[in-house]
């Protein structure tokens, strides 16, 4: 039996807050006391925590592990272990061949240097031996889609190109485990596309990839997922499970953390008026913002942004928003004070599939700043009806005819 | 053993250590107003300051070595010690992006920065050829040694520059320690002045490898008196002791510097 490509094995991380000591003036007064404290019985001592407990996994060659949680759950902190940047305390941490860690683009890149110049940089950082950069420079100029600029000095890159380029050499250099935090998170949408279908590739070349994301499309095309949660593995399952628990858990947590003025927070009811998170493609929803306006607002005019999580559909509107619910004049002639609520009906949810976050605001019909307003309000998932064999993203109510002339030449009839 | 395969590792990065080097001294000579001539700029100046107070204040023992040629000898190794010191420092606070965000053996960057300096120590020995040209000093045969001398000084600057670099990112005010340290060592050393070879002072060339070197650089290529013997031998060992006993130390404490850089 081979050993897996990658393999973590009840892997324990101890991590600190803030150093204990930073410089020799501390590490001098602070001696006395140092050898006289005894880390507590966790094996901590002041200012540590753990910032994974007992990780376990193992990733075969061609398999994708997405791992997301809350921030600071201890994401990063297991790509960096596969990484050895960080050593684990307890456990065993294995990556069997070429690992390359896309933790942050461009690292090293120096900025005063041509992008010609960090291409050979950055490869080598990345582990490629220079005739290997040789070699393969033009594809990576190529793959950037930058080759008028590769005499200009990096600091004048904008961030996409920057990006773009620090991608395109990692895209060269043929890992076997390939690491990706947040870091595609930049750039443009199409760069993102590219990206994303470059990791696929690799995969199916047989590259075991580990990929940390907020991004659920992300999550969801990997072939296994964990959730983590304040250092421990909440679950591993298939994409789907883990991505409905996490979106459980942060639809939870946001009911806690519901605020007292202005938007109060942002509900979704359905046909019965019982609240619901997840949405199915077509349905009746009605979507009730709770407000408390100690303020009176006159002629209220309320908006509720529906931002996709995919950032590939942050085409062009101003606001990045793939859709938009305003009241427009509609409430004109009232004043809203006190508390109560916004319902906005919508009749059939004609929205791409997909996970969705909604800003919430209201302004007086007069003003133009808002009067109050909550970001990221609510979170939902519009899902494809279970009875659908459609793979678009979005389906439209359609009616389909057949006609045929009856007699030659003639045209048809309405 | 484990040692034995963390320095094959080592050696695989030696394209990196190249290439990081190379990073420096393109940014540094592509972008400042000297180009080349900041390699120079600094030995030279330290030298006409020194030749211009010491030839009206004091009167050294240079075994008839004109006094600039005296003191450039002994500046331009200097400033390669101080370069390897200052730059070794530096090396991983100021690359703390690879350090947390990237892996490869950690002791390339102090090394990058060897090498940078080295480079720099290449440029300004052309000054020291044109000095000796101009007063007519041709070195004799034993220059064929120079370098061995070289290899003891870089072997000293490499393991202080990883034991320092290291140090550096655990207490981060020790690269300012640095600062006052090179200062007063550079005093202490025969750098602009000839050192007495007893007493006192003596004894201080035996802790100090770079008082035997410097000599050593100037008895091979001005002709000086060779250096103190026990001296020497004593600057030999420490110069084979402390790169290993440095890239042991580093090595244990290298496996943190990801969380703490």
């Amino acid at each position: 039996m081979t050993a897996p490509r990658v393999e973590l094995k009840d892997v324990w991380k101890r991590l600190q807050r803030r150093s204990e000591v930073s410089t020799l003036a501390e590490l001098l007064y602070g001696l006395p006391r140092r050898l006289f404290q005894r880390p507590d019985e966790d094996g901590l001592r002041p200012h540590q925590f753990w910032a994974l407990q007992n990780i376990s996994f193992a990733l075969e060659p061609g398999e994708t592990l997405g791992i997301i949680g809350p921030n600071g759950a201890g994401k990063s902190s297991i790509l960096k272990l596969l990484f050895r940047i960080f050593r684990p305390d307890r456990g065993s941490v294995h990556a069997h061949g070429r690992v390359t860690g896309l933790i942050e683009l461009g690292a090293g890149f120096h900025p005063m240097l041509p992008g010609r110049d960090n291409v050979f940089i950055y490869g080598s950082i990345l582990g490629m031996s220079q005739r290997e950069i040789r070699s393969k420079y033009g594809a990576i100029v190529e793959f950037a889609e930058m080759a008028e600029f590769m005499e200009m000095p990096v600091k004048n890159y904008s961030s996409g190109m920057y990006a773009r380029l620090a991608f395109a050499v990692a895209a060269h250099a043929d890992p076997d485990v390939l690491l990706v935090d947040e870091v595609l998170a930049v750039g443009d949408a199409s760069f993102q596309a590219r990206c994303h279908d470059w990791i696929e590739r690799r995969r199916r070349l047989g590259c075991s990839i580990v990929i940390v994301s907020h991004q659920m499309h992300v999550i969801q095309a990997a072939t296994r997922c964990m959730y983590i949660n304040q250092g421990q593995s909440v679950m591993l399952e298939a994409p789907r499970t883990v991505i409905d628990r996490y979106m459980r858990d942060q639809a939870e947590r946001m009911q806690h953390t519901e605020s007292e003025q202005g938007i109060c927070r942002v509900e979704l009811l359905n046909e019965h008026h019982e609240p619901i998170q997840e949405l199915v493609a077509g349905m009746a929803v009605t979507m009730r913002v709770h407000w408390n306006l100690p303020e009176p607002v006159v002629g209220p005019v309320v908006t509720l942004d529906l931002v996709h999580d995919d950032p590939r559909y942050l085409i062009s509107t101003p606001g990045g928003n793939l859709a938009q619910l305003s009241s427009g004049d509609t409430l004109n002639g009232e004043t809203a004070h006190g508390s109560g609520v916004f319902d906005v009906q919508i009749e059939r949810l004609q929205l791409p599939i997909g996970m969705y976050r909604v800003n919430a605001a209201v302004k007086a019909r007069d003003a133009f700043i808002a009067a109050v307003r909550m970001e990221d309000a609510v979170r939902f998932e519009v899902r494809r009806p279970a009875d659908s064999d459609s793979h678009a993203l979005l389906e439209l109510p359609q009616r389909w005819s057949l006609s045929q002339p009856t007699e030659a030449g003639a045209p048809p009839k309405p | 053993m484990k040692a034995a395969q963390d320095l094959r590792e080592l050696i695989g990065y030696r394209e990196l250590i190249a290439v990081l080097a190379r990073r420096e001294i393109r940014a540094r000579y592509r972008y400042s107003l000297l180009g080349a001539g900041w390699a120079i700029a600094l030995p030279v100046s330290l030298m006409l300051i020194f030749s211009v107070v010491f030839s009206r204040v004091a009167n050294f023992q240079t075994g008839g070595i004109p006094y600039p040629v005296f003191a450039y000898a002994g500046l331009l190794p200097w400033q390669l010690h101080a370069g390897i010191l200052t730059g070794g420092a530096r090396s991983l606070t100021d690359n703390s992006v690879l350090v947390t965000k990237v892996y490869f053996a950690r002791e390339v960057l102090p090394l990058s920065r060897v090498l940078a300096a080295l480079f720099d120590f290449l440029i300004a020995s052309l000054v020291l050829a044109g000095l000796m040209a101009w007063y007519g000093i041709l070195p004799g045969p034993e220059v064929a040694l120079l370098p061995l001398v070289l290899l003891m000084q870089v072997a000293f600057g490499v393991g202080l520059a990883m034991l320092i670099a290291g140090a550096n990112l655990l207490y981060r005010d020790v690269q300012y320690v640095l600062q006052v340290a090179v200062t007063v060592w550079m005093f202490a050393s025969s750098v602009v002045y000839p050192l007495p070879r007893q007493g006192m002072l003596g004894w201080l060339g035996y802790i100090n490898p770079i008082t035997p070197i410097l000599d050593s650089y100037r008895a091979l290529l001005l002709g000086a008196p060779p250096p103190h013997t026990g001296q020497l031998v004593a600057a030999a060992i420490i110069c084979a002791v402390t790169p290993v006993a440095a890239w042991l130390w580093f090595r244990r404490v290298e496996r943190r510097f990801g969380e703490l850089a």
